[in-house]
């Protein structure tokens, strides 16, 4: 796959998507400093530890993680990550996680970088991607996925609290990565 | 049909002697026929099965038509590098800039002889490629997969191998058709002589943007 990827947005910004390196952690933990405390507090970790921004450097080449960002100039906008269980029952599947800096949404990127990690996906021979979405939160993602032939599996009601405990439902989706034709 | 260099190049094979001629004329297509392999699968299509199609396009300004011949009367593989339709995205970069590798075939029974790769080199060999950019498009529902025994994924993989070696490079495009399935693929290559606006123009065109 060629990397770095130029790509043009809506309102013709450029950004080039490239791997995840191991120089990019100062502008990664800067990246997660941008992203509004009401969106952080959907994500899986708590990304101004930099504990856990240095966990994100160490997975870089290990196998089971496969990260991307976008920049714009000198700056990280979006960082897309592709999660693989490399053994088991689940290691046919991928799981997708991608941040976004507001300015930067609703401008195709979020789709470029799910393009690009849906390629990776293929290539790495992986048959169906996962990715998880709060409904009334997330609603801008979940239709961009859907344009991407993901489609709902599954709904936890009410299984996402808000900083001020107001529930959400938890909307899975999952895309079958075609391998032959019978598949199509 | 106005492209020069017409030359032929041979090919050895177990199976026999395959001859590689750019540049095809109306006229030299007339006088060939089609290998029965060329045709309708239950999966699969041949873009062109018919002489009267490359013909077409072998008389249009610039084109090049390359055919691999067998006992020189059977085609066995095809290339056809030609202009974009008016109506398409790529023809808006004027005055005619882009020209699309539109084909790149080979009968099933010829296959896995580095003959598309030979056809791709003559297409290539266009005497005005360097003041061009050469696009191609690969719509994965266009794909012999059954014939190959490839999946989607490995079959676009042969096709970046096949013409990264001539410069074409993967590019990412919001063409609505190419968009439409993951697997599609896009790939250009930015001839020498292309000044840096019309490289510039290219890659705005390349996300639905006007210059």
């Amino acid at each position: 796959m060629r990397y770095p990827k130029e790509v043009v947005l809506k309102d013709r910004t450029e950004a080039v998507i490239r791997p995840l390196e191991s120089k990019d952690e100062a502008m990664i933990s800067r990246f997660y400093a941008a992203i509004p405390e009401k969106d952080r507090w959907y994500m899986r970790h708590d990304v101004t530890d930099p504990l856990i921004i240095r966990k994100i450097i160490d997975s870089i080449g290990t196998g089971n993680v496969f990260s991307t960002v976008a920049r714009v100039e000198e700056r990280i906008v979006a960082h897309a990550s592709l999660l693989m269980r490399g053994h088991g029952a689940t290691r046919h599947s991928g799981r997708l996680r991608i941040a976004v800096l507001p300015e930067y949404r609703h401008k195709r990127l979020g789709t470029w970088m799910l393009l690009d990690l849906i390629q990776y996906a293929m290539d790495a021979g992986l048959n169906d991607l996962r990715a998880d979405f709060v409904v009334g939160v997330e609603d801008t993602a979940i239709e961009s996925a859907r344009k991407l032939d993901f489609f709902k599996v599954a709904v936890i009601p009410e299984y996402v609290k808000s900083p001020r405990g107001n529930r959400y439902d938890l909307q899975i989706m999952v895309k079958r990565l075609h391998r032959t034709w019978a598949d199509f | 049909m106005s492209s020069s260099q017409p030359a032929d190049i041979e090919i050895g094979t177990r199976k026999g002697t395959i001859r590689v001629r750019s540049s095809c004329s109306a006229q030299d297509i007339g006088r060939l026929q089609f290998n029965p392999h060329f045709g309708t699968y239950a999966q699969y299509k041949s873009l062109y099965s018919k002489r009267e199609s490359l013909e077409q396009i072998a008389r249009q300004p610039d084109a090049n038509v390359t055919l691999a011949v067998v006992d020189e009367q059977t085609i066995v593989g095809f290339g056809v590098l030609a202009y974009p339709e008016a109506s398409e995205r790529w023809a808006q970069l004027q005055p005619q800039v882009m020209m699309e590798v539109k084909a790149i075939e080979v009968a099933r029974d010829w296959r896995s002889k580095r003959v598309a790769g030979r056809i791709l080199k003559r297409l290539m060999g266009h005497p005005s490629i360097e003041e061009k950019i050469a696009y191609m498009v690969g719509y994965s529902w266009t794909w012999d997969l059954d014939g190959t025994r490839k999946t989607a994924q490995q079959y676009r993989q042969m096709l970046i191998r096949l013409f990264e070696p001539f410069g074409f490079i993967e590019y990412q495009t919001n063409e609505p058709n190419i968009c439409l399935k993951a697997e599609n693929l896009f790939m250009g290559r930015v001839g020498g002589s292309v000044d840096e606006q019309t490289s510039k123009a290219f890659k705005w065109l390349r996300f639905g943007i006007d210059p």
